[in-house]
């Protein structure tokens, strides 16, 4: 079970990077698909651009294989969890 | 070609019209910001999210008209600088990030030709597409390259617009290049002013424009020209070549739309080409509602519209009335004293 | 009867050469242009090829005789210089360029913010003001060519991404066609900058070796700069000049699909393509030669391939010369009208470069050796870029 804090404070940021309107953290659930047909968000592949310079920029970490980013990046809970285990927090 | 629909967003209440009712607001300075309308209705949030101020401007006053307007075949747009803000956001990564990882959203959107390509996109739009971005003179092309379509026969219906957005950083830029007041001022006494520079302002107006007069034309635009780097005498040169080149004579316009500014050490033109020409014709102002900025012959050509098809201006535009009925228009307008505009419009 | 519309003159710049003949002579050799960078000031000269113009801003000035001026960008003096090749080219004289029947018609993607560390400093008002405080915007490069020129007739700046100054050469066409000119310079410019390089890089579209348009193991487009501006005029001014050719068709499309990508129908492509073949009353098979878009990005290949595949039934012989000069974005219109040209003058094919293992998908691969003799009477040249814009111009013989 990944931190708390940590998820609601990455929920805020993606949020900021993503410009989201009238999206609050409490709408975003932790488990729930960031991408692909069920999710809600309908978020992209720009959108995941995105989220990689997120966890650059806040976290330290550097994804270069797209591939592994959708897998780091497919739900709050798991991104959480890769910051966790490989970031700087 | 005639303008047969229009939408303005403007530091004025020009979205729902609302200053043909109730006059012009007096604004202060030294940004003259537009007033945006609500856009939940016109763009979903998943799309408005990612735009910039100048693309939901040109979507907030295109989007509805191409719903309206099926017909509509091209799109020409002119944005001298384009998403001016996405483009300093991303410049300021750049460097903050010593080039690292940088997110494209803002790449992608800080060039002009993304307004037209998202209008494209949104209306599904594949025809004719095209974005001009000669500085004060980019909606005098756009309106030759709308008029030279229309006479090829490839198209019957186009929107056709402009606009600028401001920034915090051009302003900047601007200010540095001495462009802006040094003192407060407000809209009222810009024109009275006897200083140096004058008030940046943004917006942008949209058109829908038929190649042949119908029903619904509000007013045509017959031509339109420009000249750069001119003496006084040049301006006036121009502007009887432009008259005559279109079958009329100065004394057939009766009424002139011009881009005063308040800028001491440019409103000469004005008066200058005022006093040579047209000494007897109505003579509206308009950047004491808006303020200045590249496109600003949007505004002008949508307020010159309005007249043409019966609306009545405030009165802070009018420097002269006379009797004259409203027939047939010349804007003309210049951009820091060196690149001179002219559109010529009429009744229809 | 609408005017006819010639060529009579040419100016270039790009990584491989200075002018028109050193152009063609690297094309003719099949010598690349991209290299690594010396000039670039970005950490990404380091990692990624491009084909850059050889000399420092300093020293394109002292060619262009404006050693002592202050505040012309890079992208302005690579126009300055074009431009003055082009006129001399065409000996207009100096009552042709301040007549208002002369317009200036230029295009670019970048302009003045390829001096982006300047930009930077000006905008968040870090120091004393730089010197390009007026240059940065997109148009000033015009303005400032129109003053320094004295041409006193219609102007216009286009900015359509990567089919920026193709959309010039149209406009030109057009305003000599309608009447509202004699005569018209049209072309385009872009300098390197940090700002198009990391723009590209954002987008993971940058290759890590000289493109390869057209292969299967393509890996994203390189950057170039450069310059190109035509001498339009009408047919009844050209009097006994040379020419280089006659502007026959012209066609504009957007694609809308994606901001940034083009649809897999090629929408916009066999839309450009058919308004220009319509314009010239050409049938496909009239064009003898394409020279592509051909960028060397995933997208952009396969759909241009599909595009001509629809159009064509044979697809006559293609190229790309990005493989020579890079990507030139808003020059590329431009600078590829001028390689067209030389190829229809000449009769001659110029080789596409590093394409190694072609595209199967269409059975269609690049001219990838020098012809000459080879006879080419209409030659077509495409341009696409970012917003969905594509347009095409058509070159025939006079």
């Amino acid at each position: 079970m990944a931190n708390e804090e940590l998820v609601n404070k990455l929920k805020e940021q993606i949020i900021q990077y993503l410009n989201l309107i009238d999206v609050t953290p409490e709408d975003i659930k932790s488990e729930a698909p960031l991408f692909g047909p069920d999710s809600e968000m309908e978020l992209d592949s720009i959108d995941a651009i995105e989220l990689t310079v997120l966890l650059e920029r806040e976290y330290g970490i550097k994804i270069t294989d797209p591939k592994k980013g959708r897998k780091v990046m497919s739900s709050v809970d798991k991104m959480a969890d890769y910051i966790l285990e490989n970031g700087m927090v | 070609m005639f303008i047969r629909d229009l939408s303005c967003i403007s530091p004025q209440a020009t979205y729902f019209d609302a200053l043909f009712e109730n006059g012009a607001e007096e604004l202060h300075g030294p940004k003259l910001w537009a007033k945006e309308p609500s856009y939940k209705e016109i763009i979903p949030n998943k799309l408005l999210r990612r735009m910039s101020k100048l693309t939901r401007m040109s979507v907030g006053t295109g989007l509805p008209l191409i719903k309206k307007h099926k017909d509509i075949e091209g799109i020409i747009i002119a944005s001298s600088n384009g998403s001016l803000d996405r483009s300093m956001r991303f410049l300021n990564q750049i460097i903050d990030y010593n080039e690292g990882t940088l997110t494209p959203t803002d790449f992608v959107q800080s060039t002009p030709n993304s307004i037209a390509g998202v209008l494209a996109l949104m209306g599904k739009i594949t025809g004719y597409n095209t974005t001009h971005v000669n500085q004060g003179l980019s909606f005098e092309a756009s309106v030759l390259d709308a008029l030279m379509l229309f006479e090829e026969g490839k198209s019957k219906q186009l929107l056709l617009g402009g606009g600028e957005e401001m920034s915090d950083e051009n302003y900047n830029i601007d200010s540095q290049r001495g462009l802006h007041k040094a003192e407060d001022i407000s809209t009222s006494e810009l024109l009275h002013s006897t200083t140096k520079g004058t008030l940046p302002g943004e917006g942008f107006a949209m058109f829908v424009v038929d190649a042949n007069k119908n029903s619904e034309s509000l007013a045509e635009i017959v031509d339109a020209d420009m000249i750069c780097h001119a003496s006084k005498e040049e301006i006036v040169k121009k502007a009887k070549y432009l008259i005559t080149k279109n079958g009329m004579s100065p004394r057939d316009i009766d009424t002139l739309f011009l881009g005063r500014n308040g800028d001491i050490r440019t409103d000469f033109y004005y008066n200058h080409l005022q006093n040579t020409l047209f000494s007897d014709q109505n003579i509206c102002f308009y950047k004491n509602l808006t303020g200045d900025y590249y496109t600003v012959s949007t505004f002008a050509t949508w307020l010159a519209a309005k007249f043409l098809g019966g609306a009545k201006l405030p009165e802070e535009c009018f420097w002269k009335q006379t009797t004259n009925a409203v027939q047939n228009v010349l804007l003309y307008n210049n951009y820091d004293g060196e690149q001179h505009g002219f559109i010529l419009m009429r009744t229809v | 009867m609408a005017r006819r519309v010639f060529i009579t003159g040419m100016g270039i710049i790009s990584a491989i050469g200075n002018n028109v003949s050193e152009n063609r002579a690297r094309l003719m050799r099949g010598e690349t242009g991209i290299h690594k960078a010396k000039l670039l000031q970005s950490r990404y000269s380091e990692i990624f090829p491009f084909a850059e113009i050889p000399h420092s801003t300093q020293e394109l000035k002292e060619r262009a005789g404006i050693t002592g001026e202050k505040g012309i960008s890079r992208t302005e003096i690579l126009a300055l210089l074009t431009i003055q090749q082009a006129v001399k080219d065409a000996v207009l004289l100096k009552n042709d360029l301040t007549s208002f029947d002369t317009a200036l018609l230029s295009a670019s993607t970048v302009g003045g913010m390829s001096m982006t560390d300047q930009l930077h400093q000006d905008a968040n008002k870090i120091g004393e003001p730089s010197e390009y405080l007026s240059a940065y915007s997109t148009g000033k490069h015009t303005i400032n060519l129109l003053k320094r020129f004295g041409i006193k007739g219609i102007s216009a700046t286009f900015n359509t991404a990567c089919s920026s100054s193709a959309n010039a050469i149209m406009f030109g066409a057009k305003l000599i066609k309608s009447g509202r000119c004699k005569r018209a310079i049209a072309g385009g410019a872009d300098a390197l900058a940090k700002f198009t390089v990391n723009g590209f890089n954002s987008l993971q579209i940058l290759s890590p070796n000289p493109c390869m348009p057209f292969d299967k193991n393509r890996s994203g487009l390189t950057l170039g700069e450069g310059a190109a501006y035509l001498v339009l005029e009408a047919e009844d001014v050209v009097g006994t000049k040379k020419t280089y050719g006659e502007v026959t068709g012209y066609g504009n499309a957007n694609d809308a699909h994606h901001p940034s990508s083009l649809s897999d129908e090629a929408t916009g492509i066999i839309e450009s393509i058919s308004n220009a073949l319509n314009v010239a009353g050409l049938k496909p098979e009239d064009i003898d030669f394409i020279n592509t878009h051909g960028t060397g990005t995933e997208n952009n290949d396969i759909t241009e391939q599909k595009g001509m595949s629809a159009i064509f039934r044979k697809t006559p012989p293609f190229q790309s010369t990005k493989t020579y000069t890079g990507h030139t974005l808003g020059a590329a219109g431009a600078v590829e009208a001028v390689f067209s040209l030389l190829a229809l003058k000449n009769d001659e094919l110029y080789p596409s470069l590093n394409c190694e293992s072609p595209i199967d998908d269409f059975n269609v691969t690049p001219n990838m050796v020098y012809k000459s003799g080879f006879e080419i009477k209409h030659v077509l040249t495409n341009s696409f870029g970012f917003g969905g814009n594509c347009s095409s111009l058509i070159f025939s013989k006079v």
